[in-house]
């Protein structure tokens, strides 16, 4: 990993790739052939691909045809007409009530995901050095060395369970409401921040760090007036980064922490108010815009 | 106020310093000079207590460096400016010239100074003196690379070492700056009688500034004497080097 | 941090006691701290935020943790499982990529030279990448569901929408942003762009653009998990039934086989990422 994070002004989605990006120009033609390891990944994943794909139309629910029967059409353009509310005499996205109340859940949709980046945040700040490799090259005894594997571990535990499963399984232990969804969302940011901000820490320019320290001061000193100052601009792009990520995750957690948007989005479904569904979806697909610029917005303000 | 005794440093198989036995007193100026690669920044390493000696010792004021661990025992001792690279760009100018009280200072009392700058009166004086008083809040990154050399020299008079470590301070400074810089760097040193040291890339510079100057080729040490008697003989043996490989590339 | 632009201090005089100026960052930092405040405002801290008998469960769940099922015949069951979600993903990213492809040459506008039509054209393709990628998966395998009923296909697709306009955008931008150099070699060769696109922008795209796909699929291996949350099978599926049950020893195998797939895809694409981009 070697290109600098700071560099790396915030391009969404990308930022979580670049912080390990080399410039562009790594391709030349006609450069030496590929190595095996490549090579062999190569066939591995067209062997992937065209095995998950026989898997998946030979499946006995997959009926391939039905995907352009006559009946599917049919079904399809019923549904589309649902959404649109055809044959409503007010479809709910033409109800000033209904939009008030999509506002309320909006609102604490929104709380929720604060919340929840909140949490991941506040995890990853006390964490993160215990799992950065050492940014001052002193000795390390095995107390910190253990440290260190343990909150790796714990990274990447929390981020390869999907927020839905951490939801599902804490709503057996609190109720279900803006914590308990918000807690789900916050345990899986907290591997994902983690590992990006120590992938930060790890890329800092080690010279100022050592200036400071040959200035006489102590670890948690060198800490306050070194590595923070230096990393926490490239904290804020990624924490912002993940806010973005998590209010599109919020609807769906919030079908199973009942709160929210994606409760509402749940019931509506599962009584066929297709109408309500088509409000709600446009709610969220506003709220995300809205959370999108207001991220944009707070990174120039950081600069 | 320096004491090398057959000090030696390697780096795997490459000799970085070979054996070297010097005695820097207390007060001198003294310029390091030889090309790129010759060992003067392992030198300097090793006077700031950064890294050890492989053999033989190095003594900063009687104490060897082994027994001085980084902290604020070594920071009252030596005072480093590097390349100018030591400064935290996000931060404010305050506080990177404050990073020299931390020695001192505690850690809530550094906490709180992140917050409500503490002993300002200080870290004012200091940039007054070098001539940037006006950048107090400054972002440090918004500086001139000669603003953040002067703002990393208040750090060093804020810090009051015994000694000041400079590693090229003028190399990233255009050469009428340079001048300026050195001028300051060496009245601040010669105010409290503090020891200078600074590698040099500049020749006439390194002359017409320091009192004696330590040259050094592959590790080893080409000569060590007072300015004044310093001939172009000595120099063009310390860089005939560069003729060597200009002959070989013809 | 406090730091900030700030006002000059007065020459050698006194300095303003302890006065540093919020603007910039302080302002950011404030800000924050007051959103977050606000959040935990809205939580509801007079009801009972734990279950009677909540940390019961909890000590039962952790006690499991150590313990998980590991008979044969069980371990079977959740390979089966781990083996759909892995196609699932599979599937889906494949397809999304085969989506983003045109859809992100057409957003990047490097195609199109007339100036008008190029900002109809990829306005147009960003805005359509931008839905797809604005609405949740599962959201869309909702949607999917109610409209072809439960499919394998459902999933797949799915996935592949929100993922094709993920992949579609950054596909633009690295287009966008690859050096000029060799494309104006091309061009004063008598390349037309089409050609410009096939021998300089592609090429020079490709490792970032797999090396982003790669990162995406371990994405989609979680994305296909919980695609069991509209009746689709996969490690979910199982997870949710073990749940139901309270085998919560079931659970944390199942949730072991995730972590696992999702290390080792994480490991491979780190493998091929260091030698793409090396």
């Amino acid at each position: 990993m070697s290109a600098n994070p700071l560099k790396v002004e915030a391009r969404g989605d990308r930022l979580a790739l670049d912080a390990g990006r080399t410039p562009v120009a790594s391709s030349e033609p006609g450069l030496p052939q590929r190595s095996l390891a490549l090579r062999a990944s190569g066939w591995l994943l067209v062997a992937l691909v065209v095995a998950s794909w026989v898997f998946v139309v030979s499946e006995p629910s997959a009926h391939v045809g039905d995907l352009i029967s006559r009946e599917t059409l049919d079904h399809g353009r019923d549904f589309l007409q649902q959404l649109a509310g055809v044959g409503e005499a007010r479809p709910a996205y033409r109800d000033p009530g209904q939009w008030r109340q999509a506002a309320r859940l909006a609102y604490r949709t929104l709380a929720m995901s604060v919340l929840a980046i909140g949490f991941a945040t506040i995890g990853t700040l006390l964490t993160v050095m215990a799992g950065a490799r050492p940014v001052l090259d002193e000795g390390r005894p095995w107390p910190r060395t253990l440290l260190f594997g343990l909150t790796r571990a714990a990274w990447i535990f929390s981020r390869a369970v999907p927020e839905l499963v951490w939801a599902l399984l804490i709503i057996f232990v609190f109720s279900p409401g803006i914590l308990a969804g918000a807690l789900a969302l916050g345990l899986h940011n907290f591997g994902v921040l983690g590992r990006l901000c120590a992938e930060v820490v790890e890329n800092l320019d080690r010279r100022p760090i050592r200036a400071v320290r040959s200035a006489g001061a102590g670890r948690g000193q060198t800490l306050l007036y070194a590595v923070l100052p230096s990393a926490l601009p490239a904290f804020l792009t990624f924490v912002l980064y993940r806010w973005e990520v998590v209010i599109r995750t919020t609807i769906v957690v919030g079908f199973v922490s009942a709160a929210g948007l994606g409760r509402e989005f749940r019931l509506a479904l599962s009584f066929f108010h297709y109408s309500d569904v088509t409000l709600l979806v446009l709610v969220y697909v506003l709220l995300v815009f809205a959370v999108d610029a207001t991220s944009v917005g707070l990174r120039r303000l950081a600069r | 106020m320096f004491e090398l005794v057959d000090a030696t440093k390697r780096y795997g198989p490459l000799v970085a310093l070979a054996p070297l036995s010097l005695t820097i007193t207390a007060g001198e100026r003294l310029a390091l000079m030889g090309p790129s690669g010759s060992g003067k920044t392992t030198l300097l390493h090793l006077l700031a207590g950064v890294i050890q000696p492989d053999e033989g010792r190095v003594a900063i004021a009687g104490r060897s460096t082994e027994t001085l661990r980084p902290g604020r025992d070594l920071a009252r001792l030596v005072g480093v400016m590097a390349q100018g690279f030591d400064l935290v760009p996000s931060l404010a100018v305050v506080h990177n010239v404050l990073a020299g009280r931390l020695g001192e200072w505690g850690i809530g009392r550094s906490l709180l100074s992140l917050v409500f700058p503490r002993e300002l009166p200080l870290a004012q004086a200091a940039l007054n003196r070098v001539g940037v008083g006006t950048k107090l809040y400054e972002r440090t990154a918004r500086l001139s690379g000669g603003e953040q050399q002067r703002v990393a020299l208040a750090r060093l008079l804020v810090q009051q070492p015994r000694a000041i470590l400079a590693d090229e301070p003028v190399s990233s400074v255009d050469p009428a700056r340079a001048e300026d810089l050195l001028t300051l760097l060496v009245e601040v040193a010669a105010e409290d009688g503090r020891t200078l040291i600074a590698s040099m890339h500049a020749v006439p510079l390194a002359l017409r500034y320091f009192s004696r100057v330590i040259a050094l080729r592959h590790g080893h040490l080409v000569f060590d004497r007072a300015t004044t008697a310093v001939t172009e003989a000595d120099l063009t043996a310390l860089y005939d080097l560069r003729q060597e490989e200009a002959r070989d590339v013809r | 941090m406090t730091s900030a632009k700030a006002s000059p201090a007065p020459l050698g005089g006194g300095p303003p006691a302890g006065h540093v100026p919020i603007r910039g960052r302080g302002l950011l930092t404030l800000l924050l701290l007051g959103a977050l405040t606000w959040s935990l405002t809205t939580v509801p801290w007079g009801e009972p935020l734990v279950h009677p008998g909540g940390l019961t469960v909890l000590g039962e769940m952790l006690v499991a943790a150590l313990h998980p099922t590991v008979s044969a015949e069980f371990l079977g069951i959740a390979l089966a499982a781990s083996w759909r979600t892995v196609a699932y993903a599979t599937a889906g990213v494949s397809l999304a990529i085969l989506l983003a492809f045109p859809a992100g040459v057409l957003a990047s506008g490097v195609l199109v030279r007339h100036p008008v039509l190029r900002a109809l054209t990829s306005g147009a393709s960003r805005a359509l990448l931008g839905v797809l990628r604005a609405i949740h998966e599962l959201v869309w395998a909702l949607l999917f569901v109610a409209a072809i009923g439960l499919s394998p296909f459902a999933a797949v697709l799915a996935l592949a929408l929100p993922y094709a306009g993920i992949l579609g955008r950054i596909l633009a931008e690295i287009l966008e942003d690859v050096p000029p150099g060799p494309l104006a070699a091309l061009r004063a060769a008598g390349a037309r762009e089409w050609q410009v696109l096939l021998y300089g922008r592609l090429p020079q795209a490709f490792p970032n653009m797999v090396s982003y796909a790669l990162y995406r699929y371990e994405c989609g291996i979680r994305s296909a998990t919980i695609m069991s949350f509209v009746g689709l099978g996969g490690l979910g599926y199982q997870i949710q039934i073990s749940l139901d049950d309270l085998r919560f020893r079931e659970v944390w195998t199942f949730v072991y086989c995730l972590v696992v797939l999702v290390v080792l895809v994480d490991l491979w694409s780190g493998v091929i990422r260091r030698r793409l981009l090396a």
